[in-house]
This record gives C-alpha cells, structure tokens and sequence, in this order.
C-alpha cells in the first residue's frame, strides 16, 4: 500500500479549507435589534420591526411593486415567495402542508381552504385600510360569516372581439358558440368558466347545474371545439393571436383588453346581456402560523395605496382599495374597468364558492371535451 | 471479491437513485389510483377502491384518446427514426475526422430551451409566418392558411423535428460498432453500395435502429406541452387530460389512474412488439 504522501493535496484542501471559512465570515452580521423606543405596552417601531414571512403566490406577484407599502414601513422583515401555477395547484400545496404564512387564492376556491380548517380568522380590527374596501368586495372574503381572506385584486371577464372582423356589436355571451366566427374563437381552458358562460347563456342558476344541464352544456362546448382555434392559458398568448387577427372573438380578462388598446388594436370589451363575470383575488393567512401579527401588517400593507396603484397601472387588475379605483385617470384604464358606467357591476356576475363536487364534475367535463374524437 | 465490490460499487448509487425518485412515486401514484377522492387533505389514510378505473372506463374518450396519441407517437418514432438513419450514417462513414464538429452541430440545439424549439414552428407555420409570407408573396394565396397550425399535423410535424437529433445517436453508436473490414469484405466480393447497406449495415445496426425507435415513441405517447402550445383545441394529446386532473382539478385519484393506465398499456405495447415482430424477418437477414 502506498504511503499517503501528497503534500500537494493537503495544500489545495487546506487552501479550500481557509477560503470556504473566509467566505462565511464575509457574510453580514445580523443586524442588531435596537431596544423598544418606550414602555412594554407599546410595540416596537415599524423600521425596526424584525422577522420572516413567506408568502405562496402567483408568477410575477413576487414583484416589489406589489407590496411596496409593506417593504417602506417594515425594511427589516424579510419576505420570501413560493409559487403555485394554479388554484389547484396553490390548494393541493397548502393541503400538503406547506408552511407559508399567506397565500392567494381566487374567488371560488376560498370554501374549500374553511372547509379543511387551513385558515386563520382575520382581525379586522388590525388593519387601517380596511374601510377603503367596499362591502360587497369584504363579503367576498367571508366564509361560514366570519372574514377569513381580504380581497385585493379583481377584474371582469368579457367577450373581447376585434371591431374591424367582426360585424356588429356582440352583446351575448353566446358569440362564443357561434359558427359565424369559425376558427377564430377562442376561449380560457378552464371547465368552471365555461359551465359559468353556459349558465349565464341559459339563464341556469350557476350554483346549483343539475346533471342533465351538465351534459348539455358538454354537449355544446363539444360542438364548439370545432370553432375554437385554441384555449388560452396565459393572457400573452392571448393578446398576440388577437393582435395578429388570427382570433376574432375571445373569452377574456381586462387586463387583455387594456393591453390591446394600448397597442392600438381595434378591440371592444362587451356588455352582454346576461352581464360581465367578476373574479376577485384573496389573501389568506395560514392557521397555526407563528407570524399572525406580521402576517396581518402584510395585508394591511397590501390594501395600500402605492401598492393599489401599481397593481392598477402594471397590470391593469382592480385594486380592492376604492380609493385606489377612484384616482384612476387614465382613459384607456378608464374604458377597461367601466369606471364611468356603475350600472356595469350592477349586473355582474361574481364567481360564486364552488364545491368540491362541483369542481371535481365541472374539470372533469372539460377534460372529457377536450378528449371527445 | 474485488469484482463483487466493484460491481455493487458501481449499481448501488443509481440503483437507490431508482428507487427513490422511480419506484416510490410510481408506487405512490398507485396508491393514490385507489383513492376515492382528495377530501380530506393529502395525507389522510383512505381504503382503496377502483372507483377511478371505472370512471376511466366508462369514459370512453379517454381510452381512445390514448390510442390516438399512441398513433400519433408510432408515427413520430417511425418517421423520426428513418430520418435520423442518414444522418448517424454520414456521421459513422461519410464524416471521417470532421466526425466531430458534426456531431456537435447535430447536438446543438438540445442547448436550446425545447419550448423555444416548439415555438419556433410557430414562425414557420403560424398565419403570419414564413409559410404564408412565402405563398402570399409568391401571389399563390391572397389569405394566410390557417390548416398549417394549430392542429393534430402541426403536432406530429414539430415533434419529428424534436426527436431527430435524439434518434440518430443510439444509430450513430450501433453504426460505429460495425467493423471496416467487413464493409470492404463486402466491396471486394462485388457487393454494390445498395446491397451492402441491406444486407451488412442494417442488420448490424438493428439494435441501434430499435433503441432508437423505443427511445422515441415510448416518451411521445403522454407528451403533453407540444399539443399545448400548438395543437389547438382539437389537437389534445393524453398527456393533457392528465396535466389537467393534477393542476387544473386537483383531482390526484383520477390522474393517477390515467397515468397508470398509460404506463401499463405503453409497457404491453412494448412487450407485444418485442415478442411478435421480428425484424430480422423485415431486414430480410
């Protein structure tokens, strides 16, 4: 066996050795906590304020400008962001136990969150920007009476038709199924939102589809597959096939609106009959989080004005925070949320809470469309 | 002894590799094929059922959609695997010292993200693409052609186009293997190049010929991002019905099912191929 003599080896570790621990001793000391300015009762300034929080979100709201209130007031927190793709996909991860301390649903996946007890109770009380929110956006955070998420984003979904292709206005929802506009119609992959337009087009109460209407309504977005030219799932891909004129007439959110108009694509934003639907984002916090104060400053922050108002211009979704949705001046902004109508959210539709049932029949249906020969 | 060691030095990492990230979660989504529903939250003991079976059974589209993307996914392979069969050619007899760069030109695009491959096509293919810009400007159409996207066809076209570099290194590999001197046996005994590829090289390349094809359509059956992107909406594959029960519904039980289902069938399809056809026969040996 041969003696173990490389000096050269020992040198080179030994060199790794002495870098890796210069490198740790590079790192920043903690910062240093300063005591509380006063007595024990009252708490510590926000500057100051220490801790963590992790937040499970959606691609590109882990952007600063959408809790910039919070990174002014509390420097010294640090957030960190996970990512779900989808409601499911957020639900099945906080259902797994995952530990953040807030996360994002939308409207109609929130009971499901109360029903397996993954919520807090929020302290109304706690946040300051509370009375900015309109009671009918407060109710939407409401479970089984009690405010378990506060609302934060919202938008419309409309038909969205280009004007030069299509003649006419469109003023139903029904435009979607109809075979004048074969091959350039195109709608979100999403079964709950179609068995909803269904619903509306029927005059069928959206809550409470039997299973015959179910298997009509397969039937007929069946048939309308041969018209559609794609589902969209992002709005990018939206906006660009309608810019291109290869889509004429889409199932869309605001934001696709506002985007078109910006880049001068002749679009109009229905009125149908049966009435725009409205989503509405929430911000929940995790039961058990040892973070419930922090937590609550987060949302709190949320619903600020500077962070309203990013949310509005960047991405041109509703700002639960009235205050926010009244300062808007920009006319484009203006025409995509119908500031000047009122009459508009009068007679929308808001997604109501779907069921488990309902969720599971509902996707399950939309599969069975996509795989029909 | 030192053999032995060697040996299960050698098998035990990616053997426990195979363990733990293929056979536990094929055994978990087995498990969760038996699940009734996801009430409850992920963790919680269920008692198992074939309740999901029988959905997948009575639906019957879903069936057929896996026989369709199974057809979709023989005619990649075979298609791919035939037009990766001159490339790994020139590469192992024709390219000589420049062997080499050619092989690194032929890898270059697996550098590329695939999704920027697939939409690639949409450039080529799309109504404002090179396609149409070329008919159109030719004078041959006034409208762009709509039938080139966004379809079953453009799916099968673009995949080929994916697979095409993967197919031609297992024949690449098979062809280096094939001796010169055999090659010149050939030649010297009046065999013509034609006879000489179908009766000396295809045969011994006929391991790197099946691999490929395997490599190829084994993985095309649940593809699911190219139907995606560019199938439109008549265009699904069987892939997304499972990519829409995990992240769309939620609905574990039911993916899994389907993904079980599939894995058997492409395992059966496999085995029947392996057993009943023999190529020999095909290559005439």
């Amino acid at each position: 066996m041969q003696k173990f003599d490389h000096p050269r080896v020992l040198i080179v570790l030994g060199t790794v050795a002495l870098l890796l621990t210069a490198c740790a001793g590079a790192a920043p000391p903690p910062a240093a906590t300063e005591p509380p300015e006063a007595g024990p009762t009252q708490e510590a300034e926000p500057t100051q304020v220490e801790g963590s929080l992790t937040v499970l979100d959606w691609a590109g709201y882990d952007a600063a400008d959408f809790w910039t209130d919070f990174q002014q007031a509390y420097p010294n927190v640090d957030v960190g962001f996970e990512f779900g793709a989808s409601d499911a996909d957020i639900y099945a991860k906080m259902a797994a136990g995952d530990q953040a301390d807030i996360f994002h649903p939308y409207t109609g996946w929130g009971q499901f969150y109360v029903d397996e007890g993954l919520v807090e109770e929020i302290d109304t009380s706690q946040l300051s920007n509370w009375d900015k929110v309109p009671d009918s956006m407060k109710a939407l955070g409401q479970f089984n009476g009690k405010q378990y998420c506060i609302p934060w984003d919202w938008g419309f979904t409309s038909v969205l038709y280009r004007t030069d292709k299509v003649s006419g206005t469109i003023d139903s929802w029904a435009a979607l199924l109809d075979p004048a506009y074969s091959g350039h119609i195109s709608t979100w992959d999403d079964g709950p939102g179609m068995v909803a337009v269904s619903s509306w087009i029927h005059g069928w109460d959206e809550t409470a589809i039997t299973p015959e209407q179910l298997a009509q309504i397969k039937q007929e977005w069946t048939d309308q597959r041969a018209l559609n030219l794609f589902y969209w799932a992002g709005e990018p891909e939206l906006t660009a096939a309608i810019a291109s004129g290869d889509v004429w007439v889409a199932y869309a959110w605001q934001g696709a609106y506002a985007t078109l108009l910006g880049e001068e694509v002749p679009v109009a934003y229905a009125n149908p009959k049966e009435g725009r639907n409205s989503w509405v984002g929430l911000y929940c916090i995790r039961k058990g989080t040892e973070n419930y104060d922090l937590a609550l400053k987060f949302l709190d922050a949320k619903l600020g004005e500077a962070t309203g108002n990013n949310l509005v211009n960047l991405y041109y979704y509703g700002s639960a925070n009235q205050d926010v949705m009244n300062g808007i001046t920009d006319e484009a902004l203006k025409a995509a949320f119908s500031i000047d109508d009122p009459s508009i959210l009068e007679n929308t539709n808001f997604t109501p809470n779907l069921t488990a049932e309902q969720r599971d029949a509902w996707t399950a249906m939309w599969s069975e469309v996509k795989a029909a020969p | 002894m030192d053999r032995r060691r060697t040996f299960w030095g050698l098998v035990l990492p990616p053997g426990l590799w195979l363990v733990a990230f293929l056979l536990v979660p094929l055994t978990l989504m087995a498990a969760f094929s038996s699940r009734g529903d996801m009430r409850g939250g992920i963790l919680r003991a269920w008692t198992p059922t074939a309740e999901q079976y029988q959905v997948l059974l009575e639906t019957g589209s879903y069936t057929r959609l896996l026989a369709v993307s199974a057809g979709m996914a023989l005619l990649v392979a075979v298609i791919a695997t035939l037009l990766a069969y001159p490339i790994a050619y020139f590469l192992a007899f024709r390219a000589g010292r420049r062997a080499p760069t050619y092989l690194l030109l032929l890898l270059i695009p697996f550098w590329t993200s695939y999704l920027l491959r697939v939409m690639a096509w949409k450039l080529i293919l799309g109504s404002g693409g090179a396609l149409n810009s070329l008919l159109i400007g030719l004078g041959l159409i006034v409208e762009p052609l709509r039938f080139f996207f966004y379809n079953r066809g453009a799916v099968v076209l673009t995949l080929i186009y994916v697979w095409i570099p993967f197919a031609a290194l297992p024949i690449y590999a098979a062809l280096l293997r094939v001796e010169p001197s055999i090659m010149e046996a050939a030649f010297d005994l009046g065999a013509t190049p034609l006879r000489r590829l179908q009766r000396i090289v295809l045969p011994l390349s006929l391991p790197g010929l099946v691999a490929s094809f395997f490599l190829v359509f084994i993985p095309t059956v649940g593809e699911y991002v190219t139907p995606l992107l560019i199938g439109g909406s008549s265009g699904s594959m069987y892939g997304n019905i499972i990519q829409d029960f995990f992240t769309k519904a939620g609905n574990w039980p039911l993916g899994s099912a389907l993904a079980m289902v599939m894995l058997v069938a492409t395992l059966l399809a496999v085995v029947l191929a392996a057993v009943l056809v023999d190529v020999r026969r095909l290559v005439d040996i």
